[in-house]
């Protein structure tokens, strides 16, 4: 008899990520190729729901799969999203082929098991019991304090960055007289 | 205490620099009198730090080094930009901008209708500045610096005429003839450093006389390379061709080599580090051999040369070697003394000489002249004081220094009767050969009547008459000369009596004066006669000794032949080709690649991807 | 479901957003590709932190977000760029940097 258990569902979740993956490469049209991602990205916060991480979860959708495709679709949205046709081309299947080399080479690497894997004393009950969210917090706001205030850096920058590009126009690029 | 001793050398080098910025836009006459007035400035100055001076105690006019700022720290090696106030140094600056400016002077007219009036004032702006940081350096670095920029400056001013190719020649001679020089001193330099860990005078004078002894190897070494330079400088044999040549330049420019600066730089080096050179009595004996000889090799060779010129030039060296000869034996001021008289009366010979060739229209072979002491009386009266006072006729200036320097070669307790023989040949000599030049030029009637010579204006005349006056007095000096430059030789040099030597020297002056009267007087063809029977001296003396021969055989043409197949073989085929292969080699190699970089996104990726896999091939399988 | 099932799954997500980067010519969607790159990444990250019990991945795969919140915004902001002059979006068009 077929029953629901916590491995099912990882397994389920994993397979639809991965066929959603594949939505966003193989889509000839780019909103749909946008749509299958947002999927993509769902099925992987139901995966950090799963593994205990509810506060990434809850960012992966907000800020991803809210904030981010929001920003894919406007742009989609501007700029037409026009099907693209593709043709058979040298570049095309030389891809192929290292990408599954890529492939082959990671799985043998996966296939090597951690010799001496590194635990932490961060139980699934221990941060149960006083909140993924701030579990998280107090880590990054002790111990991982420069990552994070690096991280704010770079957000001003970017922000910035966007401003510079936006405001000012700039002339079409010509070629090199040759 | 002397710090405004910094602008004596300050002056001129503000002068040539703002001449050479500003040369061509302000009016001719005013960039001479602005290259007068800073020498001239320059002078008071040293006027000014002499007075002070003499104010002192005279054991209290040692060592004043002024300071301006420290130039390099590193280390134990110190390097102060700094200058030496002493009497020695004072006694050189007095002669370098006091005759230098009359130099100046003299050149405002002589050189009016030269088109590049400016650069010729700057140039001999530089000359002077150059000459001043020289003496004034209080170490062996600034020493060589200064050395170095008056060999440039020379080298500029010889070639200043730049489209004659016998000045340009003539500039290269005496620019590679100095480098030689240059070579031997920075060489020095380093012993030096390496055996006293400082470059100053101060230090490396008070530890020489404890860290060595007498005749030390090292210290011989030291003593000779200097030597080098000062030889190279003062046109000593063997490195004394390129001063006939320098007569390629502008007379003013050889009045200001042979009488106030350049050449005396030798004689001032070793005077200034006598210290070094009482710890090596063979470099001693070296100096004086070297000095004797030189004096009469270039007496010979001044007997039989025709350009006025030149016969002056070999005069300077000859008069060198006296100085040289004094150094040698150790009588220090008595050769200081004979470098300051005989500034003033080869200043003046050289200025007359100038004055001859402007009021001759550019000639300047005596054969051609002659009976000028009608047309020039100022001029022939000007010579005439020069030349007896370069014979050492009695009561001049030159009669008193170099009868002391005759004298202390016997005498003094380094001088033996060679040197005093041999000193006493060369007096004739000089006798000899300046008044066959007074005899030729101002005597006589005129061998080229469609000429008409004219007496030269004032602002020539001047600078003449104020150094015939000094020519003919500072002899009466001596004593004083010596009092003032004991303290830096530590003793005043002792003046020997001895009135049977004494006699035999200024009968020998007068001597070769007699003879060269006698030879003048003689018909042409007795001459002719005699000039027969003495044909091969007579030709070995008028090619000088065909030293720039040998030398032309010797180092100039294996040189070019080396360079010549250097030329041909390593430089054409060898390095050329390698050169030009690699790059050829890369721009086709680049050009078979060059498709590489297509400017194409995806192709960089792939190219990514394909590194990425690979790198990770050795991860897995290794 | 274990170690070797989260490997796997993030190992196959990271190639298919390869082969999306490599093989796509709109550059919005070679944008999504490295998306997906780098949530396989995040998952991987996630996955492990819950295995070994630490809370290291989950901050990292937070820092992760962060970079590709400013690397997506930049990066459209660009495209929108190229747009604006070029008036079309075709990566293998923009080849001025040829040598």
């Amino acid at each position: 008899m077929f029953e629901i258990t916590y491995e099912v569902v990882v397994f389920v979740l994993g397979i639809t990520a991965v066929l959603a993956a594949f939505g966003v490469i193989l889509c000839a049209s780019p909103i749909y190729c946008a749509l299958y991602l947002i999927g993509n990205m769902i099925c992987l916060a139901l995966l950090f729901l799963l593994f205990n991480a509810e506060f990434i979860a809850a960012v992966q959708i907000i800020v991803y799969a809210g904030a981010v495709m929001i920003l894919f679709l406007f742009i989609i949205a501007l700029l037409g999203g026009k099907k693209e046709i593709s043709e058979p081309s040298v570049q095309r299947s030389s891809a192929f082929t290292f990408v599954i080399l890529l492939f082959c080479e990671l799985l043998l690497a996966a296939a090597v098991k951690p010799t001496h894997p590194i635990t932490g004393d961060m139980a699934p009950d221990v941060v149960n019991a006083i909140g993924s969210a701030k579990a998280v917090g107090i880590e990054l706001f002790s111990r991982h304090l420069v990552p994070f205030e690096l991280a704010s850096i770079l957000l001003l920058i970017a922000t910035i960055g966007i401003i510079c590009l936006a405001k000012f126009s700039y002339l079409p690029a010509r070629r090199r007289l040759k | 205490m002397f710090f405004y001793a910094w602008f004596i050398l300050i002056l001129p080098l503000l002068g040539f620099i703002g001449l050479s910025l500003l040369g061509d836009k302000i009016p001719k006459k005013q960039a001479g009198y602005a290259g007068c007035l800073t020498v001239g400035l320059s002078f008071l100055v040293t006027l000014t730090v002499l007075g002070q001076l003499l104010g002192l105690a005279p054991e209290k006019r040692l060592g004043h080094v002024e300071t301006l700022y420290q130039w390099v720290s590193s280390g134990s090696f110190k390097l102060d930009l700094a200058i030496l106030i002493d009497p020695l140094s004072v006694f050189m600056f007095l002669i370098v901008t006091g005759v230098g400016f009359l130099i100046h002077v003299y050149s405002l007219e002589y050189m009016k209708d030269d088109p590049e009036y400016s650069r010729f004032f700057a140039y001999l702006n530089l000359f002077i500045f150059s000459m001043l940081l020289l003496v004034a350096a209080a170490d062996f670095f600034f020493l060589i610096v200064g050395w170095a920029f008056v060999g440039l400056a020379s080298y500029l001013l010889i070639g200043f005429w730049k489209e004659k190719t016998s000045a340009v020649l003539a500039a290269r001679k005496a620019f590679v003839m100095n480098v030689i020089g240059d070579v031997g001193m920075v060489i020095a330099a380093l012993m030096i450093f390496q055996n006293f860990n400082s470059l100053s005078y101060m230090d490396v004078f008070s530890a020489a006389p404890d860290q060595f002894r007498t005749n030390d190897d090292t210290m011989l070494m030291i003593t000779l390379l200097l030597l080098v330079g000062a030889f190279a400088k003062s046109a000593q044999i063997p490195l004394h061709t390129w001063l006939p040549d320098a007569m390629e330049g502008p007379t003013p420019v050889s009045a200001l080599i042979h009488a106030a600066t350049m050449v005396t730089a030798g004689v001032y080096l070793v005077a200034r580090c006598h210290v070094l050179y009482e710890l090596a009595p063979y470099t001693m004996y070296f100096i004086a051999g070297i000095g004797a000889i030189t004096a009469i090799f270039a007496g010979t060779m001044g007997m039989v040369q025709y350009d006025i010129k030149r016969v002056i030039a070999y005069s300077t060296m000859s008069q060198l070697g006296y100085m040289f000869l004094a150094v040698g034996i150790g009588v220090f001021s008595f050769g200081m003394f004979h470098l300051m008289t005989h500034a003033f009366f080869k200043a003046l010979l050289f200025l007359s000489a100038g004055s001859v060739i402007h009021g001759m229209n550019g000639e300047q072979d005596i054969r051609k002249m002659g009976g000028l002491r009608f047309a020039m009386p100022l001029t022939h009266i000007t010579f005439l004081v020069g030349a007896v006072c370069l014979a050492g006729v009695p009561l001049t200036s030159g009669f008193f220094s170099k009868e002391a320097i005759i004298m202390s070669s016997w005498h003094a307790e380094m001088g033996n009767f060679v040197f005093w023989g041999m000193a006493v040949l060369a007096a004739g000599m000089t006798g000899f050969y300046i008044f066959r030049v007074y005899f030729y030029t101002f005597i006589g009637k005129s061998r080229s009547p469609e000429t008409h010579p004219h007496e030269s204006p004032f602002i020539m005349a001047a600078p003449l008459l104020i150094l015939a006056f000094l020519s003919l007095v500072m002899g009466f000096s001596a004593h004083w000369v010596d009092q003032f430059l004991g303290p830096v030789f530590g003793a005043t040099a002792h003046h020997y009596e001895d009135a049977t030597l004494e006699t035999i020297a200024v009968l020998a002056g007068l001597g070769g004066i007699l003879t060269a009267g006698v030879v003048y007087m003689t018909s042409q063809d007795k001459l002719e006669f005699a000039k027969q029977a003495l044909a091969p001296v007579y030709d070995l003396l008028f090619n000088k000794y065909y030293i720039d021969e040998i030398y032309d055989f010797l180092i100039v043409k294996p040189v070019r032949a080396i360079g010549a197949f250097f030329e041909q073989k390593v430089e054409k085929e060898g390095v050329d080709f390698v050169v030009d292969e690699v790059g050829l080699q890369v721009r086709e190699i680049s050009r078979g690649i060059s498709f590489w970089q297509s400017g194409n996104v995806r192709t960089y990726a792939l190219s990514m991807l394909v590194g990425m896999v690979t790198i990770l091939f050795f991860v897995v399988f290794l | 479901m274990g170690h070797q099932f989260v490997l796997i799954i993030s190992a196959t997500i990271f190639c298919i957003g390869t082969a999306g980067f490599l093989i796509r010519k709109n550059p919005l969607i070679m944008l999504m590709s490295v998306e997906l790159m780098l949530n396989s990444v995040n998952f991987l990250l996630v996955g492990y932190s819950s295995f070994l019990k630490t809370l290291d991945g989950q901050i990292f795969a937070l820092i992760i977000m962060t970079v590709a919140a400013a690397e997506v915004v930049v990066g459209l902001a660009i495209i929108l760029t190229i747009f604006r002059t070029r008036h079309e979006l075709n990566v293998d068009h923009i080849n001025v940097l040829k040598g």
